[in-house]
């Protein structure tokens, strides 16, 4: 009897063993914090960013699929319609970012014109005269589908002036974390 | 101690005051025969008003031996000095705006300011430099707290400050000297004269000083140097027993020099003007005594403000920027008053506000009519019980008409111990700023509209090229007006006279205000990257709170006091979305955590102060002729500035810390006519050139104080 019960346990781990290697996904999410540097400027160059390497794009790549998001001032871009030739798009949700599991199906918004964006300027901050920051709204996230059809979540963690003399700053570092899903599904666990 | 030395050789004090001081010691503790007039516009003893109320006497004013009302009022238990937010942000840069009066937890917008019975004008962002009140021949100053509308209008929600004059009557002649920290230098001198029918009081006074910095790295002062002139002359005549006439005018002049560096290219470029700001007002009182129970009063008073500020570039002289601001204020009153002796009175009243304002920051000058009628009853029963029942109605022009009641009762429970309490409702009209502005900053680059210019000034805007074309600013184009901001207030308050020397004293209170008018950014900004401010009735909050003080005259020689404020002020639908678990914050720093906000972490509404008293005590040697003063203010941490993405007073970060202000004064009579005080102020030297720029750091000063026999 207790030889069965033995070889029953034996059994069952075994099984489940099996079962959860055979299940684990290759890890295809990972969350990254980094940070990027703006021009305070309405009017000067946008900074490119990919989210699959990380990494900046060059502004001589503006025209092509190598970025998702433009930044410049406030102003977030989305390679798409009248930004870039990519197909991506964004949705602004008033969720926590560590709470979210899976990005939205649908609603996801494209830069239409230069006028009417993904992501309305003004949208993501709160100005505070005193200390004259834009500091992104807490408990948002941002949802983005890339360039080439990737999902992403994005949380804005703060956006601060590199240190400057006089009232009129040049840049502003906004710092961010984010999670891209590199299998092609919407979730992210 | 340069500047103590030096200023010694200097000061004194009047006889007047040397006999005050053998004779006010009592009244300071028991001071129930005290005159009171701004709690019911009647002259009554502070021992019958039901309301809430401080008087500040003569006597306190000379003790401290400051110059400066701000000073004398916030050592007051629940008068808090707050500097303006706006003032803030403009740090480093000439702030405007200054500081002001914070009753029962509300903005300094929120407190009349009265002189003699009658409005000052000339608000800036909401606040009136109480720099133009000189304090040399203030008789007293009466603090009502709670709602006051139903006696005096708009802007007394929070309470109302009457600041009384000296009565003109035949009084030997002073003068005095004052020298303080900061090359400040002061002369003051009264006189009253008698001759048969006709009494005059005279008076002037002439401050300067060359400011202070507090922070060097920032070109410019924190405050820049200054020089200003105050004079006063009221006359009485007597026509007959039952018919007089009061007149009064008041003259301030000011002028400011400013020195500060602007960004209009790639360089900074240093500037520097002056401001000048100009007060003046004409107070005229008709009073004819029908018989012993009925008495008219023809009030007609006038007043002007002007502040006017030219900045010249320091490399060629052009002009780069110009502004000012004029306000003009006729108000004719009539009022009745019917009942016998101070008490039981029924008073009635008519009057209108006939006022204009012109300003660089609004588009035109604009103006306004304003009607009013008044009346309040008192009864008396058996002494013990006094009931106060009044109301006001207020007809404006520019939005819905207004009627305030209150109801105020006093309970003399016995010889100790009386209760008070009130329920009144209160106004305050958007002013011409929240309706009319059109301002750009030049320095810092932002614009902040007024309610009833933004359509207008945002199509200009953008069709200027200072909005960027492919903003929608349809949602902000429709006309809009704004509502007066309304209150309902409740205190509750009690006087237990222990005995002769000690006496507690304590008051309740709660305010309620709707259609708060604040200001909020639009959610796109200029093209030069800063934001556009405009107005709009958005919130509902409540103060609440309590105060105490506690006096004790412990000998004939010795007295102290202390005082404690709590207070309590939030947003009302900060708090229902906090229940709701719709308010996230976001931690300042490194992992940036966001989770809930919880009523735990919530502070309440920006520079309120929960905690904030003070501690006072008072020493005289009669034979010695000397005598001390030390008084300790304290007020507690108050919200700053939001650090975590939600606007919400929530994080620890985000307060300014709490501090103490220690004051000493030591004064010294020399027989009659001579007296020298000499004091130090702020002896901690406490000082944040962020979250205080009105605050120097420790001053001393010097009075040389002279009555001519």
């Amino acid at each position: 009897m207790q030889k069965i019960l033995l070889i029953a346990v034996v059994a069952l781990i075994g099984f489940s063993s099996c079962k959860k290697e055979k299940n684990t996904p290759a890890v295809t999410v990972t969350e990254k914090t980094d940070s990027l540097r703006v021009n305070f400027s309405a009017t000067s160059t946008f900074t490119f960013f990919n989210f699959k390497n990380g990494t900046v794009v060059p502004n001589s790549d503006s025209a092509t699929n190598k970025w998702d998001i433009g930044l410049r001032f406030t102003t977030f871009l989305v390679n798409s319609g009248a930004s870039g030739p990519g197909n991506a798009g964004a949705i602004l949700q008033n969720v926590i970012y560590s709470s979210v599991t899976e990005a939205p199906a649908t609603g996801y918004g494209i830069d239409t014109t230069n006028s009417q964006r993904a992501i309305k300027d003004g949208s993501w901050y709160i100005y505070t005269p005193a200390t004259r920051s834009f500091s992104p709204r807490a408990g948002q996230t941002f949802f983005f589908r890339t360039a080439d059809n990737y999902y992403v979540k994005f949380e804005l963690l703060a956006t601060d002036y590199e240190p400057f003399v006089g009232p009129f700053p040049s840049k502003l570092i906004y710092r961010f974390r984010y999670t891209y899903q590199a299998n092609g599904s919407r979730q992210f666990n | 101690m340069k500047n103590l030395l030096l200023g010694i050789s200097l000061v004194f004090c009047s006889a007047e005051t040397a006999l005050a001081q053998s004779s006010s010691k009592l009244q300071d503790t028991t001071n129930l025969e005290e005159v009171v007039i701004t709690a019911t516009r009647t002259e009554k003893s502070i021992g019958d008003i039901p309301v809430p109320i401080q008087v500040i006497s003569r006597e306190f004013i000379r003790q401290t031996g400051s110059q400066k009302l701000v000073d004398i009022l916030q050592q007051q238990t629940g008068v808090v000095l707050a500097d303006n937010p706006l003032g803030q942000a403009l740090q480093g840069y000439p702030n405007p705006f200054g500081s002001g009066i914070q009753l029962q937890g509300l903005d300094p917008a929120y407190t009349l300011i009265l002189v003699d019975g009658e409005p000052l004008t000339g608000r800036n962002a909401g606040i009136l430099n109480m720099g133009r009140v000189a304090i040399g021949n203030i008789r007293q100053i009466e603090i009502v707290k709670g709602p006051a509308t139903s006696l005096f209008g708009s802007d007394a929600l929070a309470g109302v400050i009457n600041i009384i004059t000296d009565k003109p009557e035949k009084k030997e002649g002073d003068v005095q000297l004052h020298h303080a920290s900061n090359n400040t230098w002061g002369i003051t001198a009264g006189k009253g004269f008698s001759r048969k029918k006709l009494n005059v009081q005279a008076f002037a006074n002439r401050l300067s000083s060359s400011g202070y910095d507090l922070d060097r790295s920032i070109y410019g002062k924190t405050s820049d140097a200054f020089y200003n002139y105050s004079g006063a002359v009221k006359a009485d005549y007597q026509f007959s027993e039952k018919t007089s006439l009061r007149s009064s005018f008041r003259i301030f002049h000011q002028r400011q020099f400013n020195n500060y560096l602007v960004f209009t290219g790639t360089e900074p470029d240093p500037v520097s003007g002056t401001t000048i700001e100009r007060d003046w007002s004409f107070n005229n009182q008709l009073t004819h005594q029908f018989n012993d129970k009925a008495t008219l009063f023809v009030r007609l008073y006038a007043t002007g403000y002007q502040n006017n500020a030219r900045v010249y570039f320091d490399k060629n002289d052009q002009l780069y920027d110009r502004s000012y601001l004029e306000q003009q204020l006729i108000k004719p009153e009539i009022q009745f008053d019917w009942g016998k002796g101070k008490n039981g009175k029924w008073i009635s009243g008519a009057g209108a506000f006939f006022e204009t304002i012109d300003a660089s920051r609004y588009t035109q000058q604009r103006s306004f009519n304003a009607y009013y009628v008044f009346t309040q009853k008192e009864w008396l029963w058996k002494n013990k019980f006094n009931l106060t029942i009044g109301a006001r109605f207020d007809k404006h022009q520019l939005f819905a008409s207004q009627f305030n009641p209150k109801v105020a009762m006093a309970w003399k429970v016995n010889s100790k111990l009386r209760l008070t309490g009130s329920i009144g409702t209160g106004f305050k009209a958007p002013d011409f700023r929240q309706q009319f502005l059109a301002f750009n900053n030049t320095v810092v680059g932002y614009s902040l509209i007024g309610a009833a210019e933004l359509s207008g000034q945002l199509q200009q805007m953008q069709q200027l090229g200072q909005i960027a074309s492919t903003i929608d600013i349809s949602p902000f184009t429709q006309p809009r007006s704004l509502l007066a901001e309304q209150s309902v207030g409740i205190n509750f308050g009690a006087k237990y006279q222990i005995n002769q020397g000690i006496k507690i004293e304590a008051n309740f209170f709660r305010n309620d205000i709707r259609n708060l008018i604040e200001r909020y950014n639009l959610p796109f900004t200029r093209t030069n990257g800063q934001a556009i401010f405009s107005y709009i009735n958005l919130n509902r909050v409540f103060t609440t709170g309590g105060d105490i003080s506690f006096h004790h005259r412990i000998t004939a020689r010795m007295r102290w006091q202390v005082g404690y404020q709590y207070l309590e002020a939030r947003d009302k639908d900060v708090v229902r979305k906090i229940r709701n678990n719709e308010l996230v914050q976001r931690d300042p720093f490194p992992p940036f955590n966001s989770r809930f906000t919880t009523m735990a972490d919530y502070g309440g509404l920006f520079n309120r102060s929960r905690h904030s008293g003070n501690l006072m005590l008072f020493y005289n040697y009669p034979q010695q002729q000397l005598e001390f003063s030390t008084r300790l203010v304290y007020r507690g941490r108050f919200g700053f500035v939001d650090r975590n993405g939600n606007d919400v007073l929530d994080n620890d970060a985000e307060y300014a810390k709490g501090y103490v202000l220690a004051h000493f004064t030591v004064t010294k009579q020399f027989g009659k006519f001579f007296a020298v005080q000499t004091g130090i102020e702020n002896f901690l030297n406490y000082t944040d050139p962020v979250t205080l720029p009105s605050l120097p750091g420790r001053t001393m000063f010097v009075n040389l104080n002279y009555t001519l026999h």
